[in-house]
């Protein structure tokens, strides 16, 4: 991936990808911890963006590349969002790792206040009660509308099980949200 | 809330973006990496890569692991008490074992075991140089000793009771021995060394007793039979009072001695003739209970 491929990425799906990863945790200094490490990996990863019509060059048949971008970066802050719960179970994560690795730590001014409603607010921790599969498809389709077919590329799935898979998660998101009303 | 309300709701966080300020700092920092990335590979790449053996694979069998090492705890401190001697902190492991070696063991061979695990008792009372603990150890094989004798007794079959009576006494030998190399105190000594010769007296004399009887079975077949007979005799009135299961069981018995007796199996209607006795002995002892009751003040 070139310096200008990786930056391409980065302004198309920063605000989603912060987006999908702050809807699914607390904090906004998670998300932008999440967020810049998911951002970080696939750049450190130095893949072959590769566009999915294009034949791949000699040689790099059996090396991986990346074929769809978006769902390539989605996958990695799903990742990140996963051992984020997971490591959470074991101990509290830090701004502190991003510094391991080499970046320094933002100055206390860049870090974002976002303000939502009281409905959005109601909305965004009925996502996080929902069966993760499940508000992930909500947040991909409806808020950073992703199509099915691309959504499908991200899940490994069929188009015709990722809008079966929406459908129940809408229903259940609804009915989260009047159980609490 | 209908699902259009719903989805306006989640239209509006698209709303939710990150700062400005931050997703530039972010960009250049990341890209910053490149330099330190490149040349860490290209500091990797001359280096002989070398891989750690890693043992994360062990959380992974965390549960299945501690199970194993508690089953291996286990059984290796019962593998170590079986070494011990009286007065180490595991010989009370040793001695539990040994007492469910006797509970578990089959009716009939329990003498047997109990005679094996008497010796061992002893031998460790000699090894050890321990003089406090044994007193009471010893205590224990004396009454081990005392048993055996009654339990080879109790065994109804003839030829087991030849069998495991040879078997106890074979485990007897060389106890005296044992005994004399003890650190007991001399009185103590000699108790153990009487109850010891007592119960192997008795077990020789069961042996002889047992083989007369085994050689000549139908007369004391015939001698059996008589005494039974007269026992009866002496119930008299009494059988009325019987419970209906005994007077079933001993009419049972009764046939079966008949056809054991036609078969020519002799001591199998000897083991028959003993279970009716038993039966006859519980009621006599009832009739000696109701004899003796003293009478109504009236």
């Amino acid at each position: 991936m070139t310096e200008q491929e990786f930056i391409n990425l980065y302004k198309n799906n920063l605000d989603k990808v912060f987006r999908f990863i702050y809807l699914r945790v607390d904090k906004v200094e998670t998300a932008e911890d999440l967020t810049a490490q998911a951002f970080l990996k696939v750049w450190q990863r130095q893949i072959p963006v590769i566009a999915s019509d294009e034949a791949l060059p000699a040689g790099r048949q059996e090396s991986p590349v990346i074929s769809n971008p978006t769902a390539f970066i989605y996958r990695v802050a799903r990742n990140q969002i996963i051992d984020f719960y997971r490591q959470k179970k074991k101990v509290p994560i830090s701004l502190e790792e991003l510094k391991e690795k080499g970046i320094d730590l933002p100055q206390k001014s860049f870090l974002s206040q976002i303000e939502l409603s009281f409905e959005m607010e109601n909305l965004k921790k009925a996502l996080q009660r929902i069966k993760p599969a499940y508000s992930e498809v909500i947040i991909w389709h409806y808020v950073d509308d992703l199509s099915t077919k691309e959504i499908s590329q991200i899940l490994n799935k069929n188009e015709n099980s990722v809008r079966v898979l929406l459908h129940r998660a809408l229903e259940t998101l609804k009915k989260e949200l009047n159980k609490k009303v | 809330m209908t699902e259009k309300e719903l989805l306006e709701q989640l239209n509006e966080l698209k709303s939710i973006k990150p700062n400005e300020d931050w997703a530039n700092w972010l960009l250049s920092n990341i890209l910053s990496q490149s330099s330190f990335v490149i040349a860490s590979e290209a500091k990797q790449s001359q280096k002989p890569k070398i891989h750690l053996v890693s043992f994360s694979f062990l959380h992974q069998y965390q549960k299945a692991l501690v199970s194993v090492a508690l089953v291996v705890l286990f059984v290796s401190t019962f593998a170590f008490a079986q070494t011990a001697l009286p007065g180490n902190p595991l010989y009370p492991i040793k001695t539990l074992t040994q007492n469910a070696r006797i509970a578990l063991a089959p009716k009939d061979y329990k003498p047997v075991i109990r005679m094996q695990i008497a010796k061992n008792r002893l031998q460790d009372i000699a090894q050890t140089h321990q003089k406090d603990n044994i007193a009471l150890l010893s205590q224990n094989v004396q009454k081990d000793l005392e048993t055996i004798p009654k339990e080879l007794k109790n065994i109804q079959n003839k030829n087991k009771t030849l069998t495991y009576s040879k078997q106890v006494q074979t485990e007897a030998q060389g106890l005296k021995d044992i005994i004399s190399q003890t650190q007991l105190q001399p009185q103590e000594k000699e108790a153990l060394e009487k109850t010891s010769q007592e119960a192997q007296n008795q077990v020789l004399s069961l042996i002889i007793d047992t083989q007369d009887q085994i050689n000549n079975c139908p007369t004391y077949l015939k001698d059996k039979l008589t005494n039974l007979q007269n026992d009866f005799a002496q119930q008299g009135q009494n059988l009325i009072q019987w419970p209906p299961d005994d007077i079933n069981k001993v009419r049972v018995l009764v046939s079966d001695i008949e056809n054991d007796l036609k078969a020519g199996n002799c001591l199998e209607a000897m083991d028959k003739i003993e279970s009716i006795n038993q039966i006859l002995q519980i009621h006599s002892l009832d009739i000696k209970v109701e004899t003796s009751k003293p009478e109504s003040s009236d």
